[in-house]
């Protein structure tokens, strides 16, 4: 029981970090504000099942979409800026969602939060829900959308040039990430059946990311083993508390350190060995 | 024919006039040059026509096509092609994504068969790959096909980067300075490039470039320019002769003398 319970948690989370990777991990766009998203999939889904009596189902696909809607108001106006610049807004983004879900209290319940949401989200979803995400971020990424976001990190005057309509791609990404994470959110409220605003604030984005970093920003299977290792370890070691912070934070910095590529990174540094043919005429 | 034609374009950077009502005029298959001394605005004449700066005044046209507001994606898909004086490859990437990256905009799958990773993305990816290849190929650089391009020597990225900037099949290529940090041997074989690729691919290329021995060898018409005005526009020869063309890499002789 016990480790079901760990199993279901990892794997929400792990929807979350998926719904990260293409954004942070592929196109380096830092969100803060993923956080809010994941809170809007929850509050509409629970909002959803318990005051408009709607069916799991439905309450779930009206959380992507409200997910999706918040996406293109927070991605529109801001993702022609910098990146810092971005980063700053989405942080802004996040504590204004969680200072609207307080005030809102007759819809969201304050800041005591919405209890007896049903269980509507047992294993079998989380799991086939995290494989069929993994699935399809997996098919994106082999094909032209992970070239437009690594072209992007990596130089988007260059990108612009080569034809790639940069801004268009990331309002794409952003909004990719924004509904994956609204679901993963909606996963949640239905799988732990208490939600309150404080769960998601912008540290719980922040630790997206740098799960992430630490798994390796290019390669989606260290990312996802990344977060399986973090989240099961947080929570079978939920009795070390403090320690298991710790514990991340020095990890983090060793890895940054001594594998910068991030720990299942796939950057390899290959010198080639044949000579170039048109040297060699001369 | 007529492919690119700039009407008195200007370009000002606070109170620098970088560029000032330079016109000029590009024609289907030619290869021409735009010199002239460091900071003359050369690179700045490449950033306006690629989209990259907006001009202040002016216009631009390409294939008769009023471009001067498109953004500088819409540019590249129009045919207008480009490489960068600082070299600017996407280092996260082997060089066969650098090469294939550039070819997004001739790809017709959409966002839902990238997602389900229908027979169409399979199939174009497929195709995407065999062009990459040919393309590698045609500039010597298959064998580093799964190098990345951090890794590889300057030349090669020089190269690479021309090879990107071919595969969307442009009608004009702008080379910014493709000359630069290559020995003697590697600028005879880029200049042979050139040639051939002009010859094979039907391409129109622009040249900005300080080596003259590539200037004069391979263009058929050199535009000079010196603080942001045209001063001299010609063969090599009259190019070579014009006065003002002395002056401004020599200073005025009658002061030396």
């Amino acid at each position: 029981m016990f480790y079901s319970k760990v199993l279901e948690t990892t794997l929400i989370f792990s929807i979350f970090v998926l719904s990260v990777y293409p954004l942070s991990g592929l196109t380096g766009l830092f969100s803060l504000g993923q956080g809010a998203f994941i809170a809007i999939g929850a509050y509409t889904a629970a909002i959803g099942t318990l005051q408009y009596k709607l069916p799991p189902a439905i309450s779930i696909m009206l959380a992507i979409c409200i997910g999706i809607i918040g996406g293109v108001i927070v991605g529109v106006p801001t993702l022609k800026l910098r990146r810092d610049y971005f980063l700053l807004i989405t942080f802004g983004f996040s504590e204004m969602v969680r200072a609207l879900l307080l005030w809102m209290a007759q819809l969201t319940g304050g800041a005591m939060g919405i209890a007896g949401i049903p269980y509507a989200a047992g294993l079998p979803l989380i799991a086939i829900s995290a494989i069929v995400i993994f699935f399809f971020i997996a098919n994106i990424n082999k094909s032209a959308f992970r070239r437009n976001c690594i072209a992007i990190r990596d130089d988007e005057l260059a990108t612009q040039a080569i034809g790639i309509n940069v801004y268009w791609h990331k309002i794409k990404v952003f909004i990719l990430s924004a509904s994956i994470s609204a679901y993963g959110g909606a996963l949640y409220a239905f799988n732990m059946m208490f939600i309150e605003p404080n769960l998601f604030d912008w540290l719980e984005s922040a630790k997206l990311i740098i799960i992430i970093f630490v798994g390796g920003m290019n390669s989606l299977l260290g990312v996802f083993l990344m977060s399986v290792i973090y989240y099961t370890f947080g929570e079978v070691f939920r009795f070390a508390s403090v320690w298991r912070d710790l514990i991340l934070g020095v990890l983090v910095i060793v890895v940054l350190i001594f594998r910068p590529q991030g720990l299942f990174g796939t950057i390899k540094t290959v010198f080639p060995t044949i000579r170039f043919p048109f040297l060699q005429k001369n | 024919m007529e492919l690119l034609k700039l009407e008195s374009v200007s370009k000002s950077f606070g109170g620098v006039q970088a560029v000032h009502e330079v016109s000029l005029i590009q024609n289907k298959d030619e290869i021409t040059a735009i010199i002239g001394p460091n900071g003359a605005g050369k690179t700045t004449v490449f950033n306006l026509i690629s989209g990259i700066y907006q001009q202040d005044a002016g216009k631009i046209f390409f294939r008769g096509m009023d471009i001067s507001e498109l953004a500088p994606h819409r540019r590249c898909a129009l045919g207008i092609s480009r490489t960068f004086q600082n070299i600017r490859l996407f280092n996260n990437m082997t060089v066969l994504e650098n090469v294939k990256v550039s070819y997004a905009n001739h790809l017709t799958y959409n966002f839902f068969d990238e997602v389900f990773r229908t027979g169409k993305v399979k199939k174009e990816e497929r195709e995407l790959e065999e062009r990459a290849f040919e393309y590698l190929k045609l500039l010597y650089l298959d064998v580093y096909a799964s190098s990345y391009p951090g890794n590889l020597p300057y030349g090669i990225q020089r190269r690479l980067e021309l090879a990107r900037a071919l595969l969307p099949e442009p009608n004009l290529l702008l080379l910014d300075e493709p000359a630069a940090g290559l020995n003697p041997s590697e600028i005879r074989e880029l200049m042979e490039m050139i040639l051939n690729l002009q010859h094979t691919k039907k391409l129109s290329i622009i040249i900005v470039e300080h080596h003259m021995e590539l200037v004069m060898n391979i263009c058929s018409r050199i535009h000079v320019l010196d603080f942001g005005k045209k001063i001299a526009e010609g063969t090599p020869k009259e190019v070579i002769e014009n006065e003002k063309v002395l002056q401004a890499y020599l200073g005025d002789l009658g002061e030396v003398c």
